[in-house]
């Protein structure tokens, strides 16, 4: 049982290290250069390689501070989860749906669901600052956002 | 052209309609950005960075150095208001500035913060004007080994002078500088690490490091924070006057400090948060009544915001005169630069001198425009700090969003926005600084460069770093600064081990 958490995490960097490494060495020749495209990056994956072996034995014990920072109730974690998911769905579905319909959509519910309750002020920030934004963009700075279904 | 024309022609700039507009908005909506507690000035100058497409650089930059200083200059009000910092910079503003607050005096709080950085501000931009200038014409002989050289001390200060451990700063500036080799490289052609997946070949865009890394990851904190109280309607910010008395008490600091300050802002590494807390303790060691700090000092609150003001003009030293940023946030300024085709160095002064003169001229102006936004105008302002989290959640992540969007219409950018704000989420729950991440991956492709045309020059000798002074003692100062912490600390444990 590996006891520390920097024990932990330097094993998962020396992993790293080591895929990073393997693959600096397949890449591959070019003739004319003195320095090689793979110099650099060997020279990075061995330094990994180095520091977290560093990690897994060093002593520094981890201080209350840092123990707090990690120390998120599991509830909290499913909360986070359902953010990305949300965030995943709008990447999903925002060009096929459209900008403004997919960004009402996120601002209201992403905003409720974090307990956000004022809902007349949520719908009247979820309406304008898409709006808003999709006008300075489009017409004010040239760059297309995507129409989607709606007609304008 | 002398340093007086330059700056005539950097208020030309400045004073422009145009110039006056962008200063105003740079500078709000720095200050907005800068009181949301969670919330850093990397973030602010990521965020902002796509409405600058298409504009004129120097009115861009204009704007971009304004939300920067902007962000230092607002992140003590929600330190005195609210004891949560607006910006790691306005940490120490809190040890003396809630207590303040506490005793109904926040509005003196406000005052004092105002004016100690205002005066911080403006000394440090006169230091600015007059040192970088000097710096660019010596750089301006700098070859490839020097370069790669600060490059490499710059990290190397980075990491040394990170929050917590040294190692896992290194290891963050590793693993950003291995990000920035994947793609197809620009001297050999050779595709590394892509797996032949189109979207990868030009590497990752620094703005979905920046975002991910800084943005969205201070989001997922903010969740985990976002019961957190803001303002209440009812807190009461009392009287911004300062007697004569104040004001005398508080001179002395905000002159040394803001020396201090700038002098760390110069070198590599250390930037407003490390200056502040330098001041903070500088300070209480000569007091008088040092057993005052802590409970409401004046001088507790002008040292350090004197200081960190002073610090982020300091740090344009090394950005506008040798092209290499010092500390993360002007790491993010660097692509600001780069984004609008704009290489820093020792050669803008002479040949874009309207933007390297704009921006320091600009920062006079910016800097009265701060003293006005935050002292009769603080009580309305203040008000920012009581949006509600939930909504400001999701407006980050969709301002997040559009502006990966909008520089390359790439879906596949957007999942490795997140990708990285979950990377940048793990990092700080298991205390990993991301500042030398991003500062590596900025500074990565340009050190790559350098070293190759070095071992070019050289035949493959690597020589070239040791054999003329300059890169030579560059290196050895690298060197000592990771190695002295580290001796110094093994020593102090071994003592330790003893007494016990």
């Amino acid at each position: 049982m590996l006891a520390s958490i920097n024990q932990r995490l330097g094993l998962l960097l020396f992993v790293v290290a080591a895929i990073y490494l393997y693959l600096s060495f397949q890449l591959p020749n070019y003739q004319y250069a003195p320095i090689d495209a793979d110099v650099i990056p060997k020279g990075l994956g061995i330094l990994l390689l180095i520091l977290a072996v560093l990690l897994f034995f060093s002593r520094a014990v981890e201080t209350e501070a840092e123990k707090k920072k990690r120390d998120i109730p599991k509830k909290e974690f499913g909360v986070l989860a359902t953010v990305f998911g949300m965030i995943f769905l709008y990447i999903l579905l925002f060009e096929l749906v459209g900008f403004v319909i997919m960004t009402v959509l996120f601002i209201f519910f992403c905003s409720w669901f974090l307990g956000y309750r004022a809902w007349k002020t949520n719908v009247l920030v979820s309406l304008l600052f898409p709006i808003v934004m999709y006008a300075i963009f489009v017409f004010a700075l040239g760059i297309n956002l995507p129409r989607g279904i709606l007609p304008l | 052209m002398d340093a007086f024309q330059g700056l005539l022609t950097g208020f030309q700039v400045a004073l422009s309609l145009e110039g006056i507009l962008f200063v105003l908005i740079g500078v709000i909506v720095g200050t907005l950005i800068g009181m949301m507690p969670g919330l850093g000035p990397i973030s602010a100058i990521a965020i902002m960075i796509p409405i600058t497409y298409g504009m004129d650089p120097a009115p861009a930059l204009v704007m971009m150095a304004g939300v920067y200083y902007g962000a230092v200059f607002g992140g003590s009000t929600s330190s005195i208001l609210l004891n949560a910092p607006g910006i790691s910079g306005t940490v120490a503003t809190s040890f003396d500035g809630y207590p303040m607050a506490q005793n109904g005096q926040a509005g003196k709080a406000l005052a004092i913060a105002a004016i100690a950085s205002f005066v911080g501000g403006t000394v440090s931009v006169v230091l600015l004007m007059l040192l970088a200038p000097a710096l660019s014409s010596v750089a301006i002989s700098f070859g490839p080994p020097a370069y790669f050289a600060l490059m490499f001390m710059g990290l190397t200060a980075i990491s040394s002078l990170s929050e917590g451990s040294t190692i896992k700063a290194m290891i963050a500036a590793v693993a950003g500088f291995m990000v920035v080799t994947i793609g197809i490289d620009p001297q050999t052609g050779t595709q590394r690490f892509t797996f032949g997946n189109v979207n990868l070949f030009d590497g990752f865009d620094f703005l979905i490091i920046a975002l991910g890394l800084f943005a969205v990851a201070e989001v997922c904190i903010l969740v985990l924070n976002r019961k957190n109280r803001s303002l209440s309607d009812d807190q009461k910010l009392g009287s911004l006057r300062l007697s004569k008395q104040d004001l005398k008490e508080m001179s002395g600091p905000v002159t040394r400090q803001s020396f201090v300050g700038f002098m760390l802002g110069v070198l590599p590494g250390a930037g407003a948060t490390i200056a502040s807390f330098i001041s903070y303790i500088f300070e209480k060691r000569i007091a008088k009544n040092p057993e005052e700090f802590g409970k409401g000092s004046i001088k507790g609150i002008a040292a350090p915001e004197s200081s960190n003001n002073a610090a982020t003009s300091g740090a344009f030293v090394p950005l506008l005169s040798l092209g290499i940023p010092g500390s993360g946030t002007t790491a993010v300024m660097l692509g600001a630069f780069l984004v609008l085709g704009v290489q820093p160095g020792p050669l803008l002064m002479s040949d874009r001198p309207e933007i390297f003169w704009g921006i320091i001229a600009s920062m006079y102006l910016g800097n009265i425009f701060l003293l006005i936004l935050n002292l009769p105008l603080i009580p309305y302002l203040a008000k920012i700090l009581s949006i509600p989290r939930p909504l400001l959640i999701s407006l980050v992540i969709m301002f997040s969003l559009i502006g990966v969007y909008s520089i390359s219409f790439n879906v596949f950018d957007l999942y490795m926005l997140l990708v990285f704000g979950a990377l940048g989420f793990a990092m700080r729950i298991f205390s990993f600084p991301a500042p030398p991440f991003i500062l590596a991956f900025i500074l990565g492709g340009m050190m790559e460069q350098a070293f190759r045309q070095s071992m070019t020059i050289s035949n493959g000798s690597l020589s070239i770093f040791v054999d003329t002074p300059l890169p030579l003692s560059l290196l050895l100062i690298s060197l000592l600064s990771l190695v002295i912490p580290a001796f110094l600390k093994w020593r102090g444990n071994r003592l330790a081990a003893k007494q016990r």
